[in-house]
């Protein structure tokens, strides 16, 4: 489990500096990485299939963005687009090339049904995600720097 | 020129450098109009899609002005992104005049990137990392930093001779596929689909989905099926690259697979 999670922040911050990233925000990126695959790894231990799960981790993936977004005045593509690389189905375009030309029609059915529906749980997930209204964010960003704004005075 | 198409063109140039390093269209939009607002413009139109921006400025009187920007999809540059936003709020705190503005934007364009050192050595963490992450075990995550890493000078080396990038998605995962079926063709004791799930991580289309997503369920359709289009293909040609490689060794390697 732990090596997971930091597999997770690893990779995560991996693409953060191909996507060039500002250098203050990678330990950011990581965080919010390892907290989607934690997500992830917990909605599967409660028995959520590979869609539901990425529905999950991809709506905790967001909110963290919008939040970490709001505490460091910096825009929330910049976590989430690293991030999100967690669930992106790599695996399963993979497979399902790979059963395609082998010509297992069975296999290649079920992997490409289930890459598809990984990519509608990430929709799901982010579109919830960006459901909830901005002045929340906002309210929150404010709330904070104000707080630290008094406590340097 | 007048006052007017100056704060156009600088607001249009802004928006378009946010637009070319993966800035959302709603951000794009929003940050012209703002702009402008800034420094006074009252009637304004912006539209912008996923590869152009259209703009006018005060369309009914003598100094009007309208720009057309064609911004192909580009490489994203995030840091580029963050440092855009900040100086647009700055823009709209009133902290810059016109040409103040324009110097600015003129360093956030030559702001520079990692280095390629450094990103080549990002782009081995990444796939071993997500290698070890999909299931392999250390020494899979291990052959694909390395697969990584020659992934990652295999497309610079091709995006210099201006291959498109499509091409550059179907021999770059025939590469990584090729590299690690012929590595366990060799005795090499290895799980080759973990190895070749990290590797393509690189390739894998995780941005533009993002984006397209986002954009669709905000209402910008078109720019939404740009961006969807994009992630699509990508995705069918390293189904299309895999797929050739796996076929090649299944027919002349004799292989069981």
């Amino acid at each position: 489990m732990m090596g997971q999670l930091l597999a997770a922040m690893l990779g995560t911050l991996a693409f953060g500096i191909v996507f060039d990233v500002p250098r203050r925000e990678y330990l950011f990126c990581a965080i919010n990485g390892g907290l989607g695959w934690l997500a992830y790894l917990l909605l599967g231990k409660c028995g959520a299939d590979m869609a539901l799960a990425s529905l999950g981790s991809a709506l905790i993936l967001t909110l963290t963005a919008r939040i970490l977004s709001a505490v460091r005045r910096c825009p929330a593509t910049v976590f989430l687009i690293t991030g999100i690389f967690t669930l992106v189905p790599g695996a399963g375009i993979y497979y399902t090339a790979y059963y395609a030309l082998m010509g297992d029609l069975a296999l290649f059915t079920v992997k490409g049904l289930e890459t598809f529906k990984v990519a509608g749980g990430i929709t799901l997930g982010i579109v919830f995600g960006f459901a909830l209204p901005q002045s929340w964010f906002a309210r929150l960003g404010r709330a904070i720097h104000d707080r630290t704004a008094g406590e340097k005075e | 020129m007048e006052e007017s198409q100056k704060i156009l063109k600088l607001a249009v140039s802004i928006g378009e450098e946010l637009l070319k390093n993966g800035g959302e269209i709603y951000r794009v939009q929003e940050t012209i109009g703002r702009v402008l607002e800034a420094y006074g413009m009252e009637e304004y139109n912006v539209f912008v899609v996923s590869n152009g921006i259209f703009a006018t400025v005060h369309e009914d009187r003598p100094d009007r002005g309208s720009m057309v920007r064609y911004v192909p999809l580009g490489k994203v540059h995030l840091g580029k992104v963050t440092a855009l936003n900040q100086l647009s709020r700055e823009i709209c705190a009133g902290k810059y005049t016109l040409e103040e503005a324009c110097e600015e934007l003129a360093r956030c364009r030559q702001m520079p990137g990692v280095r390629n050192l450094g990103k080549l050595l990002a782009s081995g963490m990444g796939c071993g990392a997500f290698c070890y992450l999909f299931g392999g075990r250390v020494r899979e995550a291990l052959i694909a930093f390395g697969l990584g890493m020659l992934l990652w000078m295999f497309m610079q080396a091709l995006a210099r001779g201006r291959v498109s990038k499509f091409l550059v998605s179907i021999l770059g995962s025939v590469l990584v596929t090729a590299v690690s079926f012929g590595l366990s063709a060799l005795g090499l004791d290895i799980m080759r689909d973990k190895v070749v799930i990290g590797a393509i991580m690189l390739l894998v289309p995780g941005v533009p989905l993002t984006t397209a997503i986002r954009e669709l369920f905000s209402g910008d359709y078109l720019s939404g099926i740009i961006h969807l289009a994009d992630a699509l293909i990508t995705a069918a040609c390293i189904a299309v690259g895999v797929g050739a490689a796996v076929k090649v060794f299944q027919v002349f390697g004799g292989m069981s697979l």
